[in-house]
């Protein structure tokens, strides 16, 4: 069987970040759901790697895993939950979370269904330059790694320049639109958290 | 000794090999590389801190003499003899200025084993872990702050890249298109292990360290990032051996005399990026917890800080990583703003065009002996230059830090908070700014 580097990494990464993201709900220690939560997105993070989407994947790192989390632990540690609650589950409400579970992965299964390259092969072999069948007669090109690995071909432009071109020119707007409504919920935010002077 | 060379020419000449062999001999270079930049950046914080306390430091530690007796010498008194196999008289001036370098009590080697002194003795004390502990979360902190560090230090090019036989060696271990991010990313990891193990220690002080690393370690995260898109507007690129390569060619980011870097552009452009600069500088000392900043341990409030209830190698787990992010940072200061391995004032461009014209004079046929070894070796010899260059530039940046830590005082808290969110944040967004005026008004 010739299975390429990638799509093993594919799967051992993919694997990785289900296990972690079940972890998140399986613990009952909040830190540990933390810790959980962010070992899962560096799995995604080493999925995008994988696609070539590198920009997309050390901002995963970076913004999720770096910022927003720590502050999600900061938060939980002070906290300090003494006693850790006992799962308590009642019908209707396991019911309904799994109905809306079920709706949302049919979605997500849909859409990824619908992208190209989803059915051939794996993801991350089809993100590289040649696919996998081609490649066991000719001779191995350090290209079939993709991602990190690769040696960084010239003349292409990185995934950087393509994210940005497309949000500054064709998605200017809805961008616009987004930081606005971003920066609104934060003076809401510190308006809302902020006591009132009784001066 | 024929089948060795054709294997070897088999193995190289394969591209996913040869990349594969090239990578791992790098990854192992970097790797020493670092771990002996820490055993260095401790004997230099303890001889500098002695030089500037007016003291003289950990200068004595040597081999002492008795050790030989230990494995079998007879001799009681060796440097007695030896000045008798000379001729020396013992009371000469030769005598005493042996004595006074405690020739007859040890090898002298100037304290510069302290480090390793130091090591042993960590690795000898009685590794104590607390009934009271988080088990789990506080055997891990420790590699949580000593990983993400050297995993960020991938991306930092010690050389430009070399042309062999086989194919080009590109002197960094991952040439990302995202090198700046890379670092950023893995260097703010580090703030999980002082946060858990301020948690997981599961007492007063610790804690009170984790939970201000944690704020310190984010709020410098953001001047830091915003100090240095000035720097990427003006490369337009986030490859750190691009950047380098750019330098190198048109005069370092805060040294512009030669190539391009003459331009009136720029010579404006110098205002923001001495800006940068300094948010820069100070934002990595911050993100290194090295005094000013040393906000998560200062022992007067906090006792040791978030590693008071660790020990042993532990311990000495969490002082190696900050040596290694404080090496990194260094390395990522010198790349960014000093040119990194360039060796300056255009001679990269020279050597490079040298080492060029060597190999196609060493290629020809009509070539002596000697000038095709030179050009087999021209390319390696520019980039062990160029190896040096950023060897020195990189002790340099170390001594700066140290240099820092002990004329400064610590600041307070909310002063260290202050800082970057009312002064930091502010002045770096008006700089990026100020940058995009200058590229778009003056050309």
């Amino acid at each position: 069987m010739d299975l390429p580097i990638s799509q093993i990494l594919f799967y051992l990464f993919a694997l990785a970040a289900l296990v972690s993201a079940f972890g998140v709900v399986a613990f009952r220690n909040p830190v540990s759901s933390a810790m959980c939560m962010a070992a899962c997105f560096g799995f995604v993070a080493a999925i995008f790697f994988g696609l070539g989407a590198e920009f997309l994947g050390i901002v995963q790192i970076m913004v999720y895993a770096g910022a927003v989390l720590v502050l999600f632990l900061f938060v939980v540690m002070m906290l300090d939950v003494k006693k850790e609650e006992k799962l308590v589950v009642s019908l209707p409400a396991a019911l309904v979370g799994t109905c809306i579970a079920a709706v949302f992965a049919g979605m997500i299964t849909n859409v990824s269904l619908s992208l190209p390259g989803a059915t051939d092969c794996c993801p991350m072999a089809a993100a590289c330059e040649t696919p996998a069948n081609v490649q066991s007669n000719t001779t191995p090109n350090p290209s079939k790694f993709g991602g990190p690995l690769a040696a960084p071909k010239s003349g292409e432009r990185s995934d950087t320049h393509i994210l940005g071109e497309m949000i500054f020119t064709k998605y200017n707007i809805p961008f616009a639109i987004l930081s606005f409504a971003l920066l609104s919920a934060c003076v809401g935010t510190v308006a809302i958290s902020r006591k009132l002077r009784q001066d | 000794m024929q089948f060795i060379i054709d294997c070897w020419n088999s193995v190289m000449g394969d591209p996913t090999w040869f990349y594969l062999i090239t990578t791992i001999a790098k990854l192992a270079l970097m790797f020493i590389l670092l771990l002996l930049f820490v055993v260095l950046s401790v004997w230099i914080e303890r001889r500098i801190a002695g030089w500037i306390q007016d003291r003289p430091g950990p200068n004595r530690t040597g081999i002492p003499i008795h050790l030989l007796q230990r494995f079998g010498s007879k001799e009681k008194q060796p440097l007695k003899k030896w000045l008798e196999y000379f001729g020396v008289p013992a009371n000469s001036w030769i005598a005493k200025l042996c004595t006074w370098l405690r020739l007859d009590r040890e090898i002298p080697l100037f304290g510069l084993i302290q480090p390793m002194a130091d090591g042993a003795k960590l690795f000898l004390k009685q590794e104590m872990t607390p009934s009271y502990v988080r088990k789990g979360f506080f055997i891990a902190a420790p590699m949580f702050v000593l990983g993400p560090p050297l995993i960020a230090a991938a991306v930092l090019p010690f050389s430009s890249s070399v042309d062999t036989c086989y194919g080009a060696i590109n002197m960094c271990v991952a040439n990302l298109n995202i090198g700046v991010l890379w670092i950023f990313a893995f260097s703010g990891l580090s703030v999980y292990g002082l946060t858990l193990a301020g948690w997981a220690s599961n007492s007063k002080f610790p804690f009170i360290g984790g939970l201000r690393a944690t704020a310190q370690l984010i709020s410098y995260e953001v001047a830091m990032g915003l100090s240095i898109i000035p720097l990427l507007m003006m490369f337009s690129t986030l490859n750190l051996q691009e950047i380098v390569q750019n330098q190198a060619e048109n005069g370092w980011t805060l040294v512009p005399l030669w190539g391009e870097g003459l331009s009136l552009q720029r010579w404006v452009l110098l205002l923001p990026m001495c800006i940068s600069f300094l948010i820069f500088v100070t934002s990595v000392f911050a993100e290194a917890n090295r005094t000013p900043f040393d906000m998560a341990e200062c022992e007067t409030d906090l006792v040791g800080g978030y590693h008071t209830e660790y020990s042993s190698m532990k311990f000495a787990s969490f002082f190696m990583g900050e040596y290694v992010a404080m090496v990194v940072g260094s390395a990522l200061v010198i790349t960014l703003f000093l040119g990194g391995w360039s060796i300056g004032l255009g001679a990269d461009v020279c050597l490079a065009d040298w080492a060029k014209a060597a190999a196609i004079t060493g290629s020809d046929q009509a070539a002596t002996c000697w000038q095709s070894i030179l050009g087999c070796c021209a390319g390696w010899i520019v980039v062990l230059l160029q190896f040096v260059a950023f060897i020195v530039k990189l002790v340099a940046f170390v001594f700066f830090f140290v240099w820092v830590r002990w004329t400064l005082p610590r600041f307070r808290f909310d002063q260290v908070m202050k800082l970057s969110w009312l002064v930091f944040f502010e002045i770096a967004v008006i700089n990026i700014l100020l940058t995009a005026a200058i590229l778009y008004f003056i050309q």
